[in-house]
């Protein structure tokens, strides 16, 4: 079981976090187009390495924070308060 | 009558031995096949009827050829057994009890004689992967092929009564974890501990030691040493009979305790700074032809039986030694009177050809060209580095020739390896590499230092004897064969993993502990690649088998239940699964219960709603954010039903809210939503608007809420509150109010409609809710006032024409599907789902929630129904019930769009398969349309 | 395409004959299949030996007379999902469209043995879901309708029948959770899943196939929106047309054509126990509990859960699947608890959004998908190749697999099969 190491609790356990998804930027809605709001919705880079994701400490902080983690290794580089990713479809 | 399995009358119980872990003074009993056999305290299930000269302990999987003792360790291929109701027990490990009931598996009718060992003479037709070569035609036949092949499964039996008995886990962070109790993994718990760190030390035998119980007067005197350096030092606990099973990611390592006090197994899951891994060596079995004729054993297997359990396991004796183990053999066989006839020493380039036999050995043939008559053949051609616990760290283990074994690749800095798989050497030497480890582990567990040198140990020359030159058994459980391997070569399969798939090598319960190597070595041979090309099988977890009882643990699964449930179990409630929740489905007659509320006053339990409380100068623009409808202007003591759409439009819950204060808002979720609405209500908040003022509590279990319906329902309300207005003029619909209820104040109420009746939503604060409960049925006796349940409330709704989402909508039902149409308001700046919606809106090619009647009013069609036209499925039933108010069935359900015009006839197939005519109605609601009941 | 014919091979035959020969002349069978040398061109690329590949080139060669294709896998065929699933297979799915595109692969199934000459052993003991609420009972009725309107077996069945059919499930009211009643498929069942491939494998070699074991895809060559060929660890190949078959790679593989993918890759972990003698007969299946389970010929009970809860391309498994699974498994059936775990394992499933595979052509023309199976690909090998290999020959989608196509998500009209898939074993 990795460990996250949580800005505001330390490192904990990964059942304790809840995967929210890749970490995006929400197009704005007034005036989007079908494609590029559909790419927002489903489309995902899904990469065999180092990936920015959304993650949630549901059992814990309950806060949303940004997550550098490498696909392959499972290996946790970054823990960050988000920025303004916009929430996940 | 029953004929006695096993001549007992033979003693093979030898005197004491300095190192034998028997209890001479505690004798026991206990059953095999039946028959009653003697003991000691100590005493494995294998090694006491070796002592009563029992030679076959099972018959083999496919050939049900007879099978016995050969490493008299957990790994014994042979010794599977039944005890109880327990299956494959491992009676080389398992201690006898008294009065313990063991038995044979695979064999009928007996072990003596198996019917099915008739196999062994068809073993030239039932080579590797023969079934897939046959039963196939006629097709109609393989059912049948089936059963019989079924019918040779091997294993013991599981019963339907068996008890799931007690099993427990624990947790436990240590800083370093010792996975063997062996001279170096003893040394390096002593030097880590020493060092500062907390230890656990692990060993799958009933005690510490390792290779040093079975030794001699100098190996008895160090394992003495080490059991003192090891209980004088602090910070070491020691787990015997246990076994490392897994290391994850994290250092996250599992252990099984066997045998504990009071439990079954006990998982312990550790996180651990440092592994070390010191499982020692395993024997490598020979493979020649005959090489699983009971009284062939490795060495180990009989060194183990002469000095732990006092137990001779021949007469006369062939050894084939490459090894200090097998030199050593030979000395102890002597020493326990056993007639050594030839010693083949393989270091000579002397070599055995076949063993002879049948139910026991009689012979063996050497390359000399002589035939020695014998009852045993000890085998030591060399050890098998069981490298498990670092495969699973990533580590990819090398092979070195001169060594003919694997060593680990290394270069982990939390998994360090000791004693025999990291190399040869003295006992001095792996006791001080033990050590120099356990000081390394320690300094990274705690950090200190993360590149400690650690001293290599000495590898020693050992020749590469995997195969004689007959072929014999590779993989004993699964009955597999050099030949058969070269054979799945030569057919195509020619690399190990699919040379193992094919034949089933390694596949069985000794997990390939035993088998690996040779498997990887005949395919190596087959194909004329080396050992290191061909590699060796990827060793995945558990490193030794669990129980399901152990993984599982104690059953924690959580159950919710209202402060109301004591007085719903006392009346009879019928219990509801929903989600985590257990609520009153009915008390008993749900129809009853509808009418109850239509023309009276009734109570539901509504606690489940989820709730949170919500507040900040910009509650309104959340609102206005999650909801699709329009928020903005909900003025203070109002309430608004609300729907959600996910990012896609498609929807996802509703629920109301209402304005209690300036900044101050509650919000409420479907029961089984609650918990997905306050995350989505967090990640607007926390990720997209940060800077919005809003402060989010959820307080679904902080408040008992009781829903009262029906046309007095404000008589009833009225008996409780008094400092509230209740007139219709004062408290309209689509309100809300706080103040006391039935004396308890922090209360608050709203007015609104899910059953259509003029019902109000109180919530009180939890702690209050039962006795709430019960004051309003007291007080409102005079008003009938009755409880009603889930079942009640959802005809209630249905007759209303109030979806249920998830049950009236689907995964993909985006808000206009929904009949939502007049809740979107595309005109709002922005909110979850407005592309999508804006984009559906004015398309006619979805499918659209609408009511429905069928014509004959007694029928039914149960939910799931579908809507056909001319065999093309064009709708289904979301919800249908008898409608006790209207005395007919109703329905609500999905329709395509020509169909959707209020008066369409549609026909409903029924599950029997029965046409259901139906004709689409006006609107949703079927009961009081207008809302004339709503707003009395 | 044009039909092209490679140097087919007789394949030695099997049967209880030959193998009686065998046994008595105690001589060797022939090669299942052979290694060759990477050819400069071929006419079909299919990326990925697993079921999937090997079916789309059996398919080609066999119904098409398109042999000149080659199959790349870069380890050894069958060792990724193909290899590493529970072997399930049933058709009992929740949309029309669905149930009839795994129906045809359920009867492609039942011939399978006698087509391919290899027996995949398959074993129809029927397939239960259960029940353990009103509301997963309310879709079970739904699928079971949808099912018998497409002429698939399949049936809401109460707790009592379940009992019949499973003694050793817990159905006592007590439970935490009850079972309510169960969607009944009796053609379902398990089958031998190396077998499909090996058998697979063998008849496309026979037919002239070219399979390329140890080969990686590194590159694929685009020029003017269309696919010119391959670049692998064994060498460049010139094709005009690459289908990428694999599972837990297919975004790298896509990628390499410029082709996005609405795909996250996931690990699905199984395990299974020391063998038992025979107690359970059909594939239990239960959506709350997150769990399904099955007794092979062996005697062992092979189970597995839905896909772990966050993406990876890590196989290594983890302690908490295997606990919570053991849990689930006990909560159905408390007697099993003495059983032991011998193996767990995982395996690397693309998912999609709306549960449903992408098939077909791309934007790039020549690049050719078979992929986002997410954890049912193995059911629909047959299939799947079968279609493959018609769009290929004919050019044409075929109507069976028009609404799996990759610009569906483009249009926002997403499949239905979401509800019922969330553990559909």
């Amino acid at each position: 079981m990795i460990l996250i190491p949580c800005p505001h609790c330390g490192e904990r356990n990964v059942s304790e976090f809840q995967y929210v998804g890749e970490a995006l930027t929400r197009p704005n809605p007034d005036g989007v187009d079908p494609e590029q709001w559909r790419s927002y919705l489903y489309l995902r880079s899904n990469p065999a390495g180092p990936t920015v994701e959304s993650w949630f400490h549901r059992a814990g902080c309950r806060r949303y924070l940004k997550v550098e983690r490498d696909t392959v290794t499972n290996e946790v580089t970054s823990v960050t308060l988000p920025g303004r990713g916009g929430p996940q479809p | 009558m029953r004929r006695k399995a096993q001549a007992t009358g033979v003693d093979m119980r030898l005197g004491p031995r300095p190192g034998e872990i028997i209890d001479r003074s505690r004798g026991l009993t206990f059953t095999w096949d039946g028959d009653t056999y003697p003991a000691y305290r100590g005493d494995t299930i294998t090694s006491a009827l070796a002592a009563a000269g029992v030679r076959v302990m099972s018959r083999s999987f496919k050939y049900h050829r007879p099978r016995g003792v050969m490493t008299t360790s957990y790994l014994d291929p042979g010794c599977l057994v039944q005890v109880g109701d327990e299956p494959n027990v491992r009676a080389s490990h398992r201690m006898v009890e008294p009065g313990m009931s063991a038995r044979p598996q695979n064999a009928w009718p007996s072990l003596r004689y198996d019917v099915k060992s008739a196999n062994g003479a068809l073993a030239p037709f039932l080579s590797a992967g023969f079934y897939y070569k046959t039963f196939m035609r006629p097709k109609r036949l393989w059912p049948a092929y089936e059963r019989v092949l079924r019918g040779f499964s091997p294993g013991g039996a599981v019963s339907p009564e068996a008890a799931h008995d007690y099993y427990d886990k624990r947790y436990a962070h240590p800083d370093v974890v010792v996975a063997g109790g062996g001279p170096a993994g003893m040394a390096a718990a002593v030097a880590a501990a020493a060092a500062g760190a907390a230890v656990m030390l692990v060993e799958g035998e009933p005690e510490l030691g390792g290779h040093l119980r079975w030794g001699a007067a100098p190996e008895l005197a160090a394992l003495g040493d080490l059991r003192r350096a090891v209980a004088a030092t602090g910070g070491i606990e020691v787990l015997t009979d246990s076994v490392v099973t897994g290391r994850y990611d994290g250092n996250w390592v599992a252990v099984v305790q066997r045998s504990a006090p009071g439990v079954v197994e006990r998982l312990i899951k550790a996180r651990a700074g440092v592994l070390v891994a010191a499982p020692g060596l395993i024997e490598r079995p020979y493979v020649f032809s005959g090489n699983d004729i009971p009284g062939v054993m490795l060495s180990t297997g009989a060194r183990r039986l002469i000095n732990l359990w006092a137990v001779k396991p021949g007469e006369r004796a062939v050894v084939l030694t490459a090894n200090s183990s097998g030199d050593a053999a030979v000395c102890d066989l002597a020493d326990a009177g056993v007639d050594v006839l030839k010693i083949v020493d393989a270091r000579s380039g002397e070599d055995v050809v076949r063993a002879k036999g049948g139910r026991t050995l009689r012979a063996v043939e050497c390359a000399d060209g002589t035939t020695v008559e014998c009852d045993l053949l000890v085998t030591a051609v060399g050890w098998t580095a069981p490298t498990s616990l670092l495969n699973m760290a990533g580590d990819r283990p090398v092979y070195n020739e001169r060594a003919a074994r694997f060593f680990p690749g290394g270069g982990h800095d939390d998994v360090l390896a000791t004693g025999g798989i990291a190399g040869d050497g003295s006992l001095e030497q792996l006791i001080d590499h033990g050590s120099a480890v356990g000081r390394a582990a320690a300094r990274r567990a705690h950090e200190v230092s993360a590149t400690t040198e650690i001293p290599s140990l000495p590898v020693e020359a050992h020749p590469a004897l995997f195969k004689a030159r007959t072929h014999g058994f590779v993989d004993f459980s699964e009955d597999v064969s050099s030949k058969e391997l070269e054979e799945a070569v030569a057919e195509g399969y020619d690399s190990i993993e699919l040379a193992k798939r094919y034949t089933t090598a390694t596949m069985g319960p000794a997990q390939g502990k035993l088998e690996s190597v040779n498997a990887v070595a005949v395919v190596a041979a087959a194909t004329g690649a080396t050992i290191a090309a061909t590699g060796t099988t990827v060793w995945r977890p558990p490193y030794s088998p669990v129980t399901l009882g152990a993984l599982a643990g104690r059953s924690f699964e959580p159950v919710r239940y209202s402060p109301m449930q004591p007085w719903h179990e006392a009346h009879g409630a019928k219990p509801l699964v929903a989600g985590q929740w257990i609520r009153p489905d009915h008390y008993g007659d749900p129809a009853a219960e509808v009418r109850s509320v239509r023309s009276g006053v009734g109570l539901i339990d509504v606690t489940p709603l989820g709730k949170f409380d919500l507040r900040g100068p910009d509650v309104p623009k959340l609102l206005n954010q999650l909801y699709i409808n329009k928020w903005s202007k909900l003025a203070l003591g109002s309430v608004r039903y609300g729907v959600m759409c996910a990012e896609d439009g498609v929807v996802l819950d509703d629920g109301v809210t209402g304005r209690l204060g300036d900044d101050h808002y509650l919000m409420t979720a479907t029961s089984s939503g609650a918990e997905t609405v306050w995350e989505w209500i967090e990640s607007w908040l926390q990720t997209e608007h940060p800077e919005w003022r809003v402060h989010v509590a959820r307080v679904t279990s902080d408040f008992a809420s009781i829903n009262i319906a029906g046309p007095r329902a404000r008589d009833l309300l009225s008996l409780v509150v008094d400092d509230v207005a209740l007139g219709p003029e004062e408290f309209p619909y689509m309100r809300v109010r706080s103040g006391s209820i039935a004396g308890i104040d922090g209360s608050f109420m709203w007015r609104i409609g899910f059953t259509g009746e003029l019902s109000y939503e109180i919530h009180v604060p939890a702690s209050y809710g039962l006795g709430v409960w019960e004051t309003l049925l007291e007080r409102g006796a005079d008003l009938g006032v009755k409880p009603f349940g889930v079942e009640a409330q959802r005809i209630l709704r249905l007759e209303k024409g109030h979806l249920i989402v998830g049950q009236d909508t689907d995964g993909l039902t985006r808000a206009y599907g929904a009949g939502l149409d007049w809740a979107v308001k595309l005109d709002k700046e922005d909110f979850a789902g407005k592309p999508e919606l804006g984009w559906q809106e004015g398309r006619d090619d979805f499918l659209r929630l609408v009511g429905l009647r069928p014509l004959e009013g007694t029928a039914v069609p149960a939910e799931g129904s579908q809507i056909v036209e001319a065999g093309i499925i064009v709708g289904r039933i979301t919800s249908s019930r008898m409608s006790p108010t209207l005395g007919r069935s109703i329905c609500m359900g999905f329709v395509a769009p020509h169909l959707a015009e209020p008066g369409s006839a549609i026909s409903i197939v029924a599950p029997d398969g029965s046409r259901v005519p139906a004709v689409v109605t006006p609107q949703l609601a079927q009961v009081d349309p207008k809302g004339e009941r709503l707003h009395g | 395409m044009k039909p092209v014919k490679n140097g087919a091979r007789r394949m030695g035959r099997y049967s209880a004959f030959d193998l009686a020969r065998h046994g008595v002349a105690r001589n060797g069978w022939p090669r299942a299949w052979h290694n060759h040398d990477l050819r400069r061109a071929y006419d079909v690329v299919v990326v990925g030996g697993g079921v999937h590949g090997l079916a789309t080139a059996y398919y080609l060669a066999a119904r098409h007379g398109i042999s000149n294709v080659a199959v790349l896998e870069k380890g050894y065929i069958g060792s990724g999902g193909s290899g590493r699933n529970t072997a399930i297979i049933r058709s009992n799915y929740l949309t029309p469209e669905g149930v009839r595109f795994y129906d045809r692969s359920l009867k492609l199934y039942e011939s399978l043995s006698t087509e391919l000459n290899f027996n995949v052993m398959f074993s129809q003991r029927g397939h239960l879901t259960l029940a353990h609420n009103d509301s997963s009972l309310r879709t079970m009725r739904w699928r079971a309708e949808v099912n018998k309107l497409e002429g698939i077996d399949s049936e809401v069945i109460s707790t009592a029948q379940v009992k019949e059919l499973v003694p050793y499930l817990d159905t006592s009211s007590e439970a935490r959770y009850p079972v309510l009643g169960a969607l009944y498929h009796p053609p379902g069942g398990i089958i031998r899943h190396d077998a499909v491939v090996w058998g697979y494998a063998r008849a496309a070699d026979s037919r002239g196939v070219h399979i390329h074991q140890n080969t990686e895809v590194l590159g694929i060559d685009v020029a003017g929106g269309a696919v010119r060929g391959v670049a692998t660890s064994g060498g460049k190949v010139a094709t005009p047309v690459v289908v990428n078959a694999t599972a837990g790679w297919a975004t790298l593989i896509s990628d390499m054509a410029g082709v996005a993918m609405p795909i996250t890759t996931s690990p699905l972990q199984a395990a299974v126990t020391e063998p038992v003698r025979p107690f359970l007969g059909p594939v239990i299946v239960s959506g709350s509990l997150h769990v399904y389970l099955s007794q092979t010929d062996r005697g062992e009970l092979v189970f597995g859960s839905a896909v772990d809860p966050f993406p990876s391309y890590s196989m290594r498994g983890s302690l908490d699947f295997i606990e919570s699974l053991a849990g689930h498994v006990l909560e159905l059936m408390p007697s099993l608890a003495k059983m032991r775990v011998l193996r767990q394992w995982a395996g690397l499933c693309d998912m999609t959004p709306d549960y449903s595979p992408i098939m077909g052509q791309t934007p790039v023309e020549g690049f050719l998908v078979d992929v986002g199976w997410g954890t049912y690909g193995f059911k629909a090998g047959p299939v799947a190749g079968e279609a493959m290999a018609q769009l290929i020959a004919e050019g044409k989608t075929p109507e069976l697999i028009a609404g799996f196509s990759l610009d569906r998500f483009m249009r926002g009209e997403l499949l239905g099969e979401k509800g019922a898939a969330a553990v559909g074993h």
